[in-house]
């Protein structure tokens, strides 16, 4: 497991807003937050709904660009990077897994997880023995060749997990993993995540309001209105 | 351009995931190509019909003629024997592929045909009666008696209105009264041997054929003519054959344009052409509207496809892919289905135009009475005919329409926001 409070830091923000205009007043979704997260960390963003937390994921993650602010990922500043930079970044350093799986229906369960070492040019060979790999540590093995409509959601998400992981970003960024899995296969899907935080140092961000992802993460972050309201650590 | 096979696969699997909305807008697009190349070809073939009846009506499909002929009407502005040969040296030299079916040596003049009871202004062509017999519909059109022979001496063939209004028939005897080539007035006793209907009023009305011998000799104009005419195996190969006869008669006889005009049936007939022209604009605008129909079909199919896939692309950009590429898989989509459509539609227009109408449309269920047009009778059989340049153009046209409907769903595609494609609903 690393030890966070000297790893080197994955994600940095600085006084990040994200304002959405709109008429009569625009709605400030998310309000100066300055956050930092470490490599191998594995903690939790909550708050109730409309508190931010998807639009601050979706800002770290360099999917929507902030009003202000400045967001690094490890060392490289994003906040001014061109669409395609950040296509770039997405693909070599964060990786995504999203409450509705999101799998791509039209590919296999394999080359779902292999996507991402696919745009990148690493070889096949190479592609289905990291995938592979990691199926059978994560309880694929035997669906590789399965499209999602013929996967339970819990396999789904563990798809969604591998194609996430396979490609060892600076970090995941996971919005509501669990919310649409029963508590049964959140457990398990949670444990997979958590098997590879400590033994590969995978960095997660989860953003999220269910108890059991909170209560097993290092830290917790509380959003309300926008803002971080409390920020503890174990 | 490592990514291009993986671009090229989530395309395909695009295609093929929505196999029934892939069907539905490849059939609309096939089944516009396949109507185009039917309407295509059947226009092609009803032209073809009509310029073939006309050039035979007429004087073939290249003409050759004094300067002034075509003006003046007038023996004045005739062609010499020497240059009749020439147009003819000419005519023969052509390539296999491009040699007349047929030619005429024609002496033509207008005059008066008199008879007992009346007397009637007509146009009277003196002919060599085997070569017009293969060459003019006028000489199939024969009614009544029989077509000219090469022994006839005063003979004349003449249609049936004509024969009507002098109150002619068969061996009835009437004048033929024109200018000499010396401007005297001179006269010619004829035989009636045969009577021809062609259905064109001013033909039947107003053509006399008599022997070219008896002609020349009457007019005083020994070995000349008025027109040397040939009809060609197509169309299409005028515009070859006049610029070939034109300078082969230059380098051979060296006759220039002002001894030897050569013309080609879209000068010798103006009325016709711009009635073929006149026809193809219209399936011109016809088909722009039918493709319009199908862009937009395909357009709103494609489209549609893209907004309910917009969690899809959005996903895609997440892990990695720029929004140029996600466009870039959209586009390859429609190209896919334009492709799939273009095969489909060559087949089905290709197997209805030839499976089921290669022995022609028959339009006379439509048509009660002959129908002429253009100072030409219209067969009601229309053979469908295909040009490899059409069925080119056909083609281009529904490319053409399948990349115009795929650029704005690309593009679309490319301005999705990431954040709101992903959101949970």
């Amino acid at each position: 497991m690393t030890d966070v409070s000297t790893a080197e830091i994955a994600l940095r923000t600085e006084d990040v807003w994200k304002i959405y205009p709109q008429e009569p007043e625009d709605v400030e979704a998310v309000r100066g937050v300055s956050l930092e997260v470490r490599e191998g960390d594995f903690m939790t963003m909550a708050g109730p709904s409309g508190s931010g937390k998807t639009t601050l994921l979706n800002m770290l993650g360099g999917l929507t660009r902030p009003t202000r602010g400045r967001i690094w990922v490890r060392d490289l500043e994003i906040t001014e990077l061109s669409n395609k930079e950040l296509a770039r970044l997405r693909l070599e350093s964060i990786g995504f897994v999203f409450q509705a799986f999101n799998l791509l229906p039209v590919l296999s369960a394999l080359e779902n997880a292999e996507f991402s070492l696919l745009l990148r040019g690493v070889p096949a060979k190479e592609r289905h023995e990291r995938v592979h790999a990691l199926f059978e540590e994560i309880g694929l093995e035997g669906l590789a060749d399965r499209k999602p409509a013929r996967l339970s959601g819990g396999q789904q998400q563990r798809v969604a997990v591998a194609r996430a992981v396979v490609g060892k970003p600076a970090l995941v960024l996971a919005d509501e993993p669990t919310a649409n899995l029963d508590s049964h296969t959140s457990d398990a899907l949670l444990g997979v995540m958590e098997r590879l935080n400590h033994e590969h140092g995978t960095t997660f961000l989860f953003s999220t309001h269910d108890p059991r992802v909170m209560e097993r993460a290092h830290r917790r972050v509380t959003l309300v209105d926008g803002q971080i309201a409390s920020d503890e650590r174990d | 351009m490592r990514r291009t096979p993986t671009l090229l696969r989530l395309a395909s699997r695009g295609v093929l995931r929505e196999a029934r909305r892939s069907l539905l807008t490849s059939s609309a697009m096939a089944l516009g190509l396949a109507l185009l190349m039917f309407s295509r070809s059947l226009a092609d073939g009803g032209h073809e019909d009509w310029i073939n009846t006309g050039v035979r009506m007429g004087s073939g499909h290249v003409l050759f003629q004094a300067p002034g002929f075509r003006e003046s009407r007038s023996l004045d502005d005739r062609l010499s024997g020497d240059e009749a040969e020439a147009a003819l040296a000419s005519l023969a030299a052509l390539d296999e592929r491009l040699a007349p079916l047929a030619t005429t040596v024609r002496l033509s003049t207008v005059g008066l045909a008199s008879s007992a009871s009346s007397a009637l202004p007509v146009m009277i062509d003196g002919v060599d009666p085997v070569a017009e017999s293969g060459f003019s519909h006028a000489a199939e059109a024969v009614i009544e008696g029989r077509y000219l022979e090469p022994d006839d001496r005063l003979s004349a063939y003449v249609g049936t209105g004509v024969a009507e209004r002098l109150d002619l028939s068969l061996g009835s005897r009437f004048v033929l009264t024109a200018q000499s080539t010396s401007g005297d007035i001179e006269g010619q006793l004829v035989r009636v041997v045969g009577v021809f209907r062609t259905g064109l009023p001013e033909v039947d009305e107003g053509l006399v054929h008599i022997s070219i011998s008896t002609a020349r000799s009457w007019l005083g104009a020994e070995g000349a003519a008025t027109t040397v005419g040939a009809i060609l195996p197509a169309s299409s190969v005028v515009d070859e054959v006049v610029s070939a006869v034109r300078s082969d008669i230059a380098v051979r006889s060296n006759f220039g344009e002002d001894d030897v005009r050569v013309l080609s049936w879209q000068e010798a007939y103006p009325e016709l052409d711009a009635a073929v022209r006149i026809d193809d604009y219209g399936d011109y605008v016809f088909h722009g509207i039918l493709f319009a129909i199908v862009a937009l079909a395909v357009l709103n199919t494609v489209l549609m496809a893209v907004l309910y896939r917009k969690r899809e692309f959005g996903v895609l950009q997440a892990l990695g892919l720029t929004p140029a590429e996600t466009g870039l898989v959209v586009f390859v989509e429609g190209l896919l289905l334009t492709a799939l459509a273009g095969v489909a539609g060559i087949i089905l227009g290709v197997a209805v135009t030839w499976g089921f109408f290669s022995d022609g449309l028959d339009f006379s269920f439509f048509m009660d009475e002959e129908f002429t047009f253009s100072g030409i009778v219209m067969d009601p059989v229309i053979v469908p005919e295909f040009r490899m340049v059409h069925l080119f153009q056909s083609f281009v046209s529904i490319a053409v329409v399948g990349i115009s409907a795929s650029i704005y769903p690309a593009y679309h595609a490319t301005k999705i926001d990431v954040g709101e494609a992903l959101k949970f609903e």
